[in-house]
């Protein structure tokens, strides 16, 4: 007799690979972090794991450098996601013009995004380098300043060179995907809009700003859980520092695992920052109206 | 139709034979896997000494058919934490670390340790020890010893003795506090774009170390063992070397409060500073990069304070560990680090292999012959002899303060540079010297509640 499958188990023998992937990889890690966030767990002693109810919660809430990095975190995030879609949509624009070898332009912006974020992090530590590096040198052979800036030895300073460095990267992101919605745009709209004698900034606001809302909704949604939860690069660039003037909730949660072994309590700093991030999407997108269909006139 | 259904045929072969394959490879992989020597992997600091020490090892495997191969990993120093408990979270540690002491008497009393005292007898490290050290300053927790001792590396004063001279600023030997700190005040007047002095004030191990030794010369301590590990930091020598640093700090780089290990030695080999604090790499880096800086370079005990005379130096006082759990190897491992302990040639050329950065901690490799045939004590030999033997009546660190007993929470305060962090809130917040180090108090009296169940053993 011949094994043979029918075409619906088939389907599913193809899903599996993708099922098996994210239960392993996404769902089985975050309710592990959930089950975490109720335990006592010093990682040096993995056998060992109590039961501390809601402790952990409590041991955050109380802490005033979990606060610190809430307010960081904001800060880093709101003025990251503003740059990126402003410059981003900006550049975009510019992009969006028929001129000859754009289309290189367009592949050479990619570039920031490609590279892995240890490599760019690494070398910016070196071109903020106060001593060393090119931006200071620059700056003084420019006579723009007289003295060296440390860039990255001030609290002010540093948060706003892990800002530039956030930008920097991910600004290419929100241009592809603003360009591509750009595209789509029929150009009898502005052609309509010409006739019936609106400017640049007019056809800007009433034609451009409305078609890419929804593209732009869901760029800045995904922007700011990616950036609200980014480690690797404020740890790479500051580790946190000066001081804790760089922390943000990721940066938190690494310190109480890793540096005070206690699983636990960064297992719950994760879970408060879903929290949040769901809360807020949830927010932001009930507020944009994204995904409500027009009503007709 | 008929395209939809040769697509279903080949999508079903093409399950049936990677069912096959996968198959096939899962009941070869144990014995393939049988077939080539079992690797242990062995954690070294970066740095071609833990690379020397496990050639060694393997030479041992090799002469006893024990069909295992040693294979060294780098960990950076402050990057050992990060990974021990990964693995140990992932029940896969390595076989055997070299690790900064204050890690290992963390581990300890953690109990995570295998027992030692059968390799050090096996070596006869007691009697072997250089005047100065005992075998519990490596790597002992209550009678029991965790660490074959392997190196040692203080931290000391580095200074350009051209620059001394010129501006005529005296022996560094002889140096308090007060001369010190007018010292980096001159260099820093008379040689424009040049530190007075560096050391590390980021948040980070390096800034610790360096931070500390000041307390202790100023007769500082965090905890206390002598006293049940009270939390002692709040003490007017902690405050006293806080404004120290104060003062000091006008004479470093600006951005000093950033710098770590790599920064401090790259401002010294490069000519951007008259003096800095740091362990033997410094002059092994000048060597190799920059001649004229070498040659001008001496290292000198750091300066003593005024009142208390102390020079406490920041020295790893560095042992072998092996883990206990899950760790398949430890019997080879003892075999291993014993063999390569007791040969005075292999010794020597594990000190040798990074000079001056790892002393030797054995009076028979100290005075080798081979040892002694370094160019370096041609060239150097005032130097040498302060980091590999005058230093060591200075030498303590945050888990062995002021050499009054082994304290086993250091490891815990390194991971969040809590007094890097101390000083970062007086230099960067403008906070009193006083108020920076309460609030360092308060840090340090939460780890010791929190880690109680160590200090009770």
């Amino acid at each position: 007799m011949r094994f043979r499958l029918s075409d619906r188990q088939v389907g599913i023998l193809f899903m599996l690979p993708f099922l098996i992937t994210a239960a392993t990889f996404i769902v089985w890690p975050v309710a592990e972090a959930i089950r975490l966030a109720f335990y006592q767990y010093n990682p040096l002693r993995p056998h060992d794991q109590f039961w501390v109810g809601l402790d952990n919660f409590e041991r955050i809430l109380d802490d005033p450098l979990f606060w610190e990095s809430f307010h960081q975190a904001l800060v880093w995030t709101g003025w990251s996601i503003l740059f990126q879609t402003v410059l981003g949509v900006g550049m975009a624009m510019l992009l969006h013009t028929a001129l000859p070898g754009i289309a290189v332009f367009r592949g050479l912006l990619l570039f920031p995004y490609i590279v892995p974020t240890v490599v760019i992090a690494l070398n910016w530590r070196w071109i903020f380098n106060s001593e060393i590096g090119i931006v200071n040198h620059a700056l003084l052979r420019l006579g723009v300043i007289s003295e060296n800036i440390a860039w990255l030895a001030t609290p002010d300073m540093a948060m706003a060179s892990a800002i530039v460095l956030n930008v920097w990267k991910y600004t290419p992101f929100v241009i592809i995907c603003v360009l591509a919605r750009l595209q789509t745009i029929p150009t009898e709209l502005y052609d309509a809009a010409k006739v019936d004698g609106a400017g640049a900034m007019r056809r800007f606001l009433d034609i451009t700003l409305p078609m890419l809302k929804e593209v732009l909704v869901v760029v800045i949604v995904f922007r700011t859980i990616w950036t609200f939860n980014k480690f690797e690069e404020i740890y790479l660039l500051t580790r946190g520092g000066p001081g804790t003037s760089t922390f943000n909730l990721a940066v938190y949660a690494f310190e109480e695992g890793m540096a005070n072994l206690r699983l636990g309590v960064a297992a719950a700093t994760g879970v408060i920052m879903i929290v949040l991030l769901l809360v807020g999407t949830i927010v932001y997108v009930r507020v944009s109206g994204f995904g409500r269909e027009e009503k007709p006139a | 139709m008929a395209t939809t259904t040769r697509l279903s045929a080949t999508r079903r072969r093409l399950l049936q034979g990677a069912g096959g394959a996968a198959l096939a490879a899962g009941l070869a992989a144990p014995a393939i896997a049988q077939g080539g020597p079992r690797v242990a992997r062995v954690w070294g600091e970066p740095g071609p000494y833990g690379g020397v020490f496990v050639q060694g090892m393997n030479e041992w495997a090799q002469r006893n058919n024990a069909n295992i191969r040693f294979e060294v990993e780098q960990i950076p120093w402050d990057g050992v934490t990060v990974k021990l408990t990964t693995d140990l979270a992932a029940r896969r540690p390595p076989a055997l670390i070299s690790v900064e002491s204050p890690i290992a008497y963390q581990l300890a009393a953690e109990g995570l340790l295998e027992p030692v005292d059968d390799v050090n007898t096996a070596i006869r490290a007691k009697e072997r020890l250089v005047d100065g050290f005992t075998l519990e300053q490596f790597g002992g927790w209550k009678g029991t010893n965790y660490a074959v001792p392997v190196h040692h590396q203080p931290c000391l004063l580095i200074v350009q003795q051209d620059i001394i001279n010129e501006l005529g600023l005296g022996n560094p030997a002889e140096w308090n506090w007060d001369r010190f700190a007018d010292a980096a005040k001159a260099i820093s007047e008379k040689k424009p774009g040049m530190a007075g002095y560096t050391m590390a004030l980021g948040r980070n191990l390096c800034a610790d170390y360096h931070i500390t030794q000041l307390i202790w010369q100023a007769g500082g301590m965090t905890w206390d063992p002598a006293a049940g590990f009270r939390t002692v930091f709040d003490s007017p020598a902690t405050v006293e070397a806080f404004e120290f640093i104060r003062r000091i700090n006008a004479y470093m780089p600006r951005a000093a409060v950033e710098f770590s290990f790599l920064q401090v030695v790259d401002q010294h080999v490069t000519g951007r500073t008259g003096m800095s604090a740091y362990w033997g790499r410094t002059m092994g880096r000048a060597a190799e990069e920059a001649p004229a800086i070498f040659q001008h370079m001496e290292y000198y005990l750091n300066p003593a304070h005024p009142r208390t005379g102390g020079r406490w130096s920041w020295t790893d006082i560095n042992g072998w560990i092996i883990p206990a759990r899950d760790n398949p190897f430890i019997r080879e491992v003892k075999e291993a680090v014993a063999y390569v302990s007791n040969s005075v040639e292999w010794m020597v050329r594990y000190s040798q292999s990074l000079m001056p950065n790892v002393g030797p901690v054995f009076k028979d490799v100290a005075s080798a012959p081979a040892m002694r045939a370094h160019p370096f004590y041609q060239s150097k030999k005032r130097t040498l002899d302060v980091i590999f033997e005058q230093s060591v009546p200075h030498a303590c660190n945050t888990g062995l303060e002021l050499k009054k007993g082994v304290n086993p929470l250091a490891g815990f305060a390194h991971g969040r540079s809590v007094w890097a962090q101390a000083v970062q809130r007086m230099i960067l917040n403008n906070e009193s010297p006083k108020a920076a180090v309460e609030w360092g108090h308060r840090q340090f009296e939460a780890i010791r509640r929190d880690n109680q169940r160590l200090l009770a053993g």
